[in-house]
């Protein structure tokens, strides 16, 4: 298993593009609705992050003939659906020790 | 609109090529993020925050990234988690300010008429144009660190690495 967490803001990008594919607009709501308004990303921030996964294959863009320039739709590779899927267990493994720590201390 | 013209602006920080390929779509979320904002001062001053923050590190980020490439060490040096300035920085810098200006603004009165008084207003303003200047830098050092920080994507960087591992773990 990975000894690298990913930030917040990463994890809440590449969870919003595990559902569907969106655009920047929507993945920046998409953030701020599902950390409940306290991950708000800015611009400058948003396509940073999307830069970097682009670099990395964990996502990519969707070629569709109508859209404009402007609102580029972004979906998650099998790599990056990996990748999270790795994370997601990561984070499962760590929730579970921290759930037996903490009963073991009320004990 | 002049907050548009002000991020076309910041967006001229980044290299070129980061522009053509992202700069359209840039100012476009950033036109609906805008227009959907409430009217709330507090809510805007947040945004527009942000945004000059946000833009100023993914500028320096992508000039980082351009000229030295993902794994350039200076790079990975800024983007350490441990490396900020404690939050107190800014609290003591701004005490620090008050109470010179405070100081400045005292000594002026005692002075009043006297020879002095010629000295004083432009020690004053000198001095206060320097504190105002390395608070401020000092404010965008601390505020391009923070979103560095916050955006994680240095932990990119370890993808190799979790592949790798997965994969050693699955041969064990």
């Amino acid at each position: 298993m990975g000894t690298f967490a990913l930030s917040e803001p990463v994890l809440l990008v590449l969870l919003s593009l595990a559902e569907q594919p969106r655009h920047g607009y929507s993945i920046l709501k998409d953030v701020e609705s599902m950390s409940g308004g306290r991950v708000l990303l800015s611009t400058g921030t948003l396509y940073g992050a999307l830069q970097r996964l682009l670099d990395d294959g964990w996502i990519e863009r969707v070629e569709e003939d109508n859209t404009p320039r402007d609102r580029r739709t972004y979906r998650l590779t099998s790599r990056g659906r990996r990748n999270l899927q790795m994370e997601i267990e990561r984070m499962r493994q760590l929730t579970k020790v921290a759930a037996l720590r903490m009963a073991r201390k009320e004990a | 609109m002049v907050t548009l013209k002000v991020y076309c602006w910041l967006l001229c920080l980044y290299p070129g090529s980061y522009r053509g390929e992202f700069g359209e779509e840039m100012t476009s979320v950033f036109c609906d993020a805008r227009s959907a904002l409430p009217p709330a001062l507090a809510v805007k001053i947040s945004f527009y925050g942000r945004e000059v923050g946000g833009l100023l590190s993914g500028a320096l980020r992508a000039h980082f990234d351009r000229l030295f490439g993902p794994a350039t060490p200076f790079r990975r040096f800024s983007m350490q988690p441990q490396f900020r300035f404690p939050r107190s920085t800014v609290f003591l810098m701004i005490v620090i300010f008050a109470t010179v200006v405070l100081t400045i603004a005292k000594a002026s009165s005692i002075g009043g008429d006297s020879t002095g008084s010629a000295v004083w207003p432009s020690l004053a303003s000198v001095l206060v144009f320097m504190l105002l200047t390395m608070c401020t830098a000092s404010a965008v050092v601390w505020w391009i660190l923070h979103n560095l920080r916050r955006s994680g994507v240095h932990r990119l960087e370890s993808v190799q690495s979790w592949k790798y591992s997965a994969e050693s773990n699955g041969k064990s």
